[in-house]
């Protein structure tokens, strides 16, 4: 099989607040329409990698360049991709059908009947074509999620960023989150970046992933996850990927 | 190339040709190239698609396809789309293909008088939950005392700090102000009559028994009423009340009692400083455009000063703090949702507050006018 283009590629990032250093040489490439992972434990810097990834903030040094920005087919300065935030992030004064129409009314013509056409075959692709009209304060927060997606949807980037998107979803809905996921990733060939620790959804999703450490302040670990739970001989990957504690691998050693 | 939808028919059979960009950046030729095909196709009993000249699609170009296609079929015609021409393509309109025909029928934006009938329907409901609040506050007050460790009051010093030491130079700046404006208009209404030497009362009067604890209580209820609206009602939307609650806590008392508190504590002070400093501004207002003596003004100024003036102002400022804190608080514990939430709640309470303050201002005005005061 011939290797896909990359779409992403981080190159000996330094990333940190004012002089403390959260992390640095991370390099790693995200190939074209696949689903990456980025995995570590909790305070390992996931979270913050993404927000340097969506441009929220400036690294210390290195680069991330993101293949195809710019394309002609795109108005100039209109994002080239899409984020889920961790709470779903609609605004909460606006109808789920108003906060998809918000992307297109910043930088498209698209207004009145096409843009409600609009906003309603993404709602339906995400399932919620019912729930145009209600305010995020009136669905579940597998709904907001699912919403969030959709608005991600409306100005069609090739490119989709998750930020923990099964974090305080029970375990069916986060695996329809999960299914939906890779329904936009093979159907709509897009490519995802999603920042998770639920196992189900890295086994289900991820084609790729970096396994992060707070500790080595970098990426420890990284390719296929299932190749990693089995073969990889790095505590932490292996304690990450078989959910086993530390100290209870140390109790079995004795 | 540019965006169109050719037709090509042959009697009842017609092929459809979407060709050009179908995507989001030409979405306005998309939207008329699609609705100038599709009155072209009238009459047509199949329809066969070729997508072999979309020179690119997206989301936004297969929705606006599938549409069209969903409403042909609705009107009885047959399509078929050649997947093998495009593939990606037509992946990507069978993704959209027979989600929704219609689009739900938009809510109609009631009238002028439907909005107001709906609001006066909805006052009593409203001012029921205020009574409700004043009520539970009232019988947190005994519990509060007959058990003291409920009460948040480590929080105390810090509220006194927040709402008096931090806004007293705002509270200050709209009395030394006050000051200045009674004493200009005094001095030009009163010269008149040859009667300057009165200026002085006039501040003292008006100042102390009215515009003191006014202005003071306008001033508080604006920016300490929105601060402990917006805090509260944070804190109501990020469950942090629910947490109080769950861990036995009463919000009224380890949280409303101390800023109550706080500002029953605090407005008076403020309210004789800026009495104060409405002296100075008289005093500067008056000398500045007058001949009178500083001498007399001072002297006029301390005979005009007695404990009725000074306490008949001063008397107010609890009943105008614990309006403030009560509306204040009571508006952030009330709020519920989300962001848009807190910033209309905050709104209300300022608004509310001032209105209040106001309002029991003119009640207390009234009294002293009945009583003789």
């Amino acid at each position: 099989m011939q290797p896909r283009r990359p779409h992403i590629i981080v190159d000996d990032l330094r990333i940190g607040w004012g002089a403390r250093v959260l992390m640095e040489h991370v390099s790693f490439e995200v190939a074209r329409g696949s689903t990456f992972a980025i995995l570590g434990g909790s305070g390992s810097g996931k979270s913050t990698l993404l927000r340097y990834l969506i441009g929220l903030e400036r690294p210390m040094a290195g680069r991330i360049v993101v293949e195809g920005v710019g394309e002609p087919h795109r108005h100039e300065g209109m994002p080239y991709f899409g984020v889920l935030f961790q709470s779903g992030a609609l605004f909460s004064s606006m109808t789920l059908a108003e906060n998809l129409a918000l992307p297109l009314a910043a930088w498209t013509p698209i207004r009145g009947a096409t843009a409600r056409y609009l906003c309603q075959a993404k709602l339906d692709l995400v399932g919620l074509g019912q729930f145009a009209e209600l305010l995020p304060g009136e669905i579940s927060g597998g709904m907001k999620k699912r919403a969030g997606i959709a608005r991600a949807l409306m100005l069609e980037p090739d490119l989709l960023f998750f930020d923990e998107p099964s974090a305080g979803l029970d375990p069916i809905t986060a695996a329809d989150l999960d299914q939906l996921i890779v329904t936009l990733s093979r159907d709509l060939g897009i490519t995802v970046v999603i920042v998770t620790h639920e196992l189900p959804s890295i086994f289900l999703v991820a084609d790729d992933c970096i396994v992060l450490d707070k500790a080595s302040k970098g990426i420890i670990a990284r390719g296929d996850p299932r190749k990693l739970r089995e073969e990889s001989d790095i505590p932490f990957v292996h304690n990450f990927f078989t959910r086993s504690s530390p100290g209870a691998s140390a109790t079995r050693r004795e | 190339m540019e965006v169109a939808v050719r037709t090509d028919r042959e009697g009842r059979h017609a092929c459809l040709v979407p060709a050009g960009p179908f995507d989001l950046a030409h979405v306005t030729a998309v939207v008329k190239a699609v609705a100038t095909a599709e009155p072209r196709l009238d009459g047509c009993r199949s329809i066969d698609v070729d997508l072999a000249d979309i020179e690119r699609i997206d989301g936004t170009g297969a929705v606006l396809l599938a549409q069209l296609l969903d409403r042909l079929e609705a009107e009885g015609l047959r399509t078929q789309v050649d997947q093998s021409r495009n593939p990606e393509a037509a992946r990507l309109i069978a993704l959209y293909r027979g989600r929704r025909a219609e689009l739900p029928a938009k809510i109609r934006a009631p009238g002028v008088f439907a909005r107001f009938g709906a609001a006066a329907a909805k006052f009593p409901g409203k001012i029921l939950p205020a009574f409700d609040f004043v009520g539970r506050c009232a019988a947190a007050l005994p519990k509060a005392i007959s058990s003291p460790g409920s009460v948040g009051w480590r929080s105390l010093p810090k509220l006194v700090q927040e709402i008096g030491a931090d806004g007293l130079l705002v509270t200050s700046a709209a009395n030394l102000l006050v000051g200045l404006i009674i004493g200009f208009l005094g001095v030009s209404q009163l010269k008149r009559f040859g009667s300057v030497v009165f200026v002085p009362e006039l501040v003292v009067v008006a100042q102390f028994r009215e515009l003191g604890p006014l202005v003071t209580a306008i001033v508080v209820a604006g920016r300490t009423g929105a601060g402990l609206a917006s805090e509260l009602a944070t804190m109501q939307v990020s469950e942090e009340i629910d947490a109080l609650r769950s861990m036995g806590f009463d919000p009224l008392r380890w949280l409303v009692a101390p800023r109550c508190l706080a500002l029953v504590v605090i407005l008076p002070l403020m309210t004789w400083v800026g009495d104060v400093l409405a002296l100075a501004g008289g005093f500067i207002a008056t000398e500045s455009i007058t001949d009178l003596t500083p001498r007399t003004y001072i002297v006029e100024t301390g005979a005009a000063i007695t404990a009725e003036n000074l306490l008949s102002g001063l008397i107010k400022t609890p009943f105008l703090a614990l309006a403030i804190g009560m509306i204040a608080c009571g508006q952030g514990l009330a709020t519920r949702g989300g962001a848009a939430e807190v910033g209309a709640r905050t709104t209300t309470a300022v608004v509310q507050a001032i209105l209040g303050v106001i309002l029991i201002d003119a009640v207390f005005t009234l009294f002293y006018a009945l009583v003789g005061i």
